[in-house]
């Protein structure tokens, strides 16, 4: 599902991000990236969806070969994932409804096809009437559903997510995590990173950890193991 | 593309208007101001051009016959005069309706005229083809046998349309200095609404859009701008020149000229500046925040 080959990051400021990571998630997969600040967790994220590019290596993404893409195919490539983001990443002048079915607009679905979807989304986060609703009309963690449900409403094959729960208190970061399990039970392959450590031990999912650009961890049911 | 997505960033072109609502309402008022002043420029042109127009068509040839003509030959020197190069017309005023003339512009003091028979000679009223021909075409006249003397408004209506053309020149340049006056306040004001609305292009990146998908709403919503941009001045300035129009009488050479000859013109003029303009700034204003 995604592989990636002796993955290297230069920033051009010449930070070296990643240094030499391989790794494989298989479809199905729930995995946690890890790790202390700067370690390049999200560099790894960004590289799954192609916002950065690697500066050596390889990188597949269900069938893509991400550093081979070109301009014009990535945007075909990013409507087989489902991104989120820590600061939620909605459009402040559409209302929700709007924000999610924007998603499916982009590939052209009919209309009915967008009303059908949108509302089967929001039932599935919990915001049944709030459709109309402006983001700022929502808390924080009923924004970060909107865009998990913006994330899913094209049913792709992975979700990547970034500090979903950074902005979140526990009781909000428990309810999206619990959104990820349910996605992930139908089948969905889920990566977060994440510096949330009861949420990784209660889980007892895989667990990448990441120190200095390279993976020094890579735990089937693992655990946070950072004293932070 | 599809015509749901046509219809889509139709709605969405729409939409943003009202989203951006100061943004748009600054926008459009930057279009309109400019617009509205180019329009002034265009009616006052137009105007211009018909009032030097006026002045050329009134430019004539006075030829006076010399009294040594017999009344038999004039129907033969009226021909000869009308076969002259350059000839647009011909009138003829004898001498009786000339002093007839000359009576009624000296109404009460007429009878200064009395005893002195008839001074006036005859004379034809000559107007050429091109203005411009006037001058070569009164020589030619001159050199006519029969004809004893010419007189045309040489001097003063020259210098009177180089006035004109002078002023006509200004204008055109006060247009270019206007278009491009106007083309940096749109810029100034597409700056502002890029900036607040990278983030937007970002994320429908993110969400997986296409570069053309991003564009269409923009342009609609720039089209959209540049014609209520153009509407509003053309609104203003009709309103404007019917009440010129009607509530000012000009005297000749002055005339207006009638409102939907000009409404037209300008209209036309201002909506295609207006849709450039927007669809420009639309452009611009995509394009560098395309690249995430
Ligand atoms: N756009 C960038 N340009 C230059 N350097 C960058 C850029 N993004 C990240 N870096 C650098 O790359 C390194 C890894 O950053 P990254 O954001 O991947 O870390 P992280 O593990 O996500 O940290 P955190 O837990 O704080 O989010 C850091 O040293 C950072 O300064
Ligand atoms: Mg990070």
């Amino acid at each position: 599902m995604i592989e990636m080959q002796d993955v290297w990051k230069e920033y051009g400021n010449g930070i070296a991000a990643l240094s030499g990571v391989s790794v494989q998630i298989k479809q199905g997969d729930f995995c946690f990236v890890v790790g202390p600040s700067g370690a390049g967790k999200s560099t790894f994220i960004k590289l799954m969806y192609r916002e950065e590019r690697p500066t050596k290596g390889h990188i597949f993404v269900g069938g893509f070969n991400i550093e081979r893409l070109r301009e014009r195919q990535i945007p075909i490539m990013r409507r087989h994932i489902g991104v989120v983001f820590q600061d939620y990443k909605l459009l402040p002048k559409m209302t929700v409804a709007e924000n999610i079915a924007f998603a499916l607009e982009v590939i052209e679905a009919s209309r009915r096809t967008i009303n059908r979807r949108v509302a089967e989304v929001l039932d599935l986060v919990g915001l049944v009437g709030k459709g109309k609703m402006l983001p700022q009309e929502l808390s924080g963690g009923e924004q970060q559903r909107v865009g998990v449900a913006r994330a899913l409403v094209n049913k792709p094959s992975v979700i990547i997510a970034d500090e979903p729960t950074g902005n979140l208190d526990p009781e909000n970061s428990w309810a999206i995590l619990k959104l990820f399990e349910r996605v992930n039970d139908q089948g969905t392959t889920i990566v977060m990173a994440t510096h949330n450590r009861e949420l990784v031990n209660a889980c007892r999912k895989r667990v990448i950890a990441i120190e200095h650009g390279q993976i020094a961890r890579d735990e089937e049911r693992g655990e946070y193991g950072y004293e932070d | 593309m599809k015509i749901r997505t046509a219809g889509r960033h139709t709605r969405e072109g729409f939409k943003n208007l009202f989203r951006n609502g100061w943004m748009t309402f600054a926008s459009i008022s930057a279009v309109a101001v400019t617009l509205l002043i180019l329009g002034i420029a265009i009616i006052l042109t137009l105007n211009i051009q018909n009032l030097s127009t006026n002045i050329e068509n009134q430019l004539q040839i006075n030829a006076y016959v010399s009294d040594s003509v017999p009344a038999t030959a004039l129907k033969g020197l009226e021909q000869e005069l009308f076969a002259l190069q350059g000839v647009r017309s011909i009138k003829f005023i004898s001498k009786a309706q000339a002093l007839l003339a000359m009576k009624k512009q000296l109404q009460q003091n007429s009878n200064l005229l009395d005893g002195l028979g008839n001074p006036l000679p005859n004379e034809f009223v000559i107007q050429a083809i091109d203005p411009s021909q006037t001058v070569s075409l009164a020589q030619a006249v001159k050199a006519t046998p029969g004809i004893q003397n010419v007189q045309y408004g040489q001097s003063y209506i020259n210098k009177f349309l180089a006035v004109i053309s002078a002023v006509r020149d200004a204008a055109f340049i006060f247009i270019i200095v206007l278009l491009v006056m106007g083309v940096f306040l749109i810029s100034n004001t597409i700056k502002i609404t890029i900036f607040t609305r990278r983030r937007e292009i970002e994320i429908m990146k993110l969400v997986g859009a296409t570069d053309g998908f991003i564009r269409g709403p923009f342009f609609v919503e720039g089209t959209l701008m540049g014609i209520v941009g153009a509407l509003v001045p053309a609104l203003i300035l009709n309103e404007l020149y019917q009440w010129l129009v009607t509530s000012v009488t000009p005297f000749p050479p002055f005339s207006f000229l009638p409102l939907a000859f000009v409404m037209q013109r300008t209209v036309i003029v201002l909506i295609l500046c207006g849709v450039f303009m927007g669809l420009w700034g639309s452009i611009v204003s995509v394009r560098r925040f395309l690249r995430v």
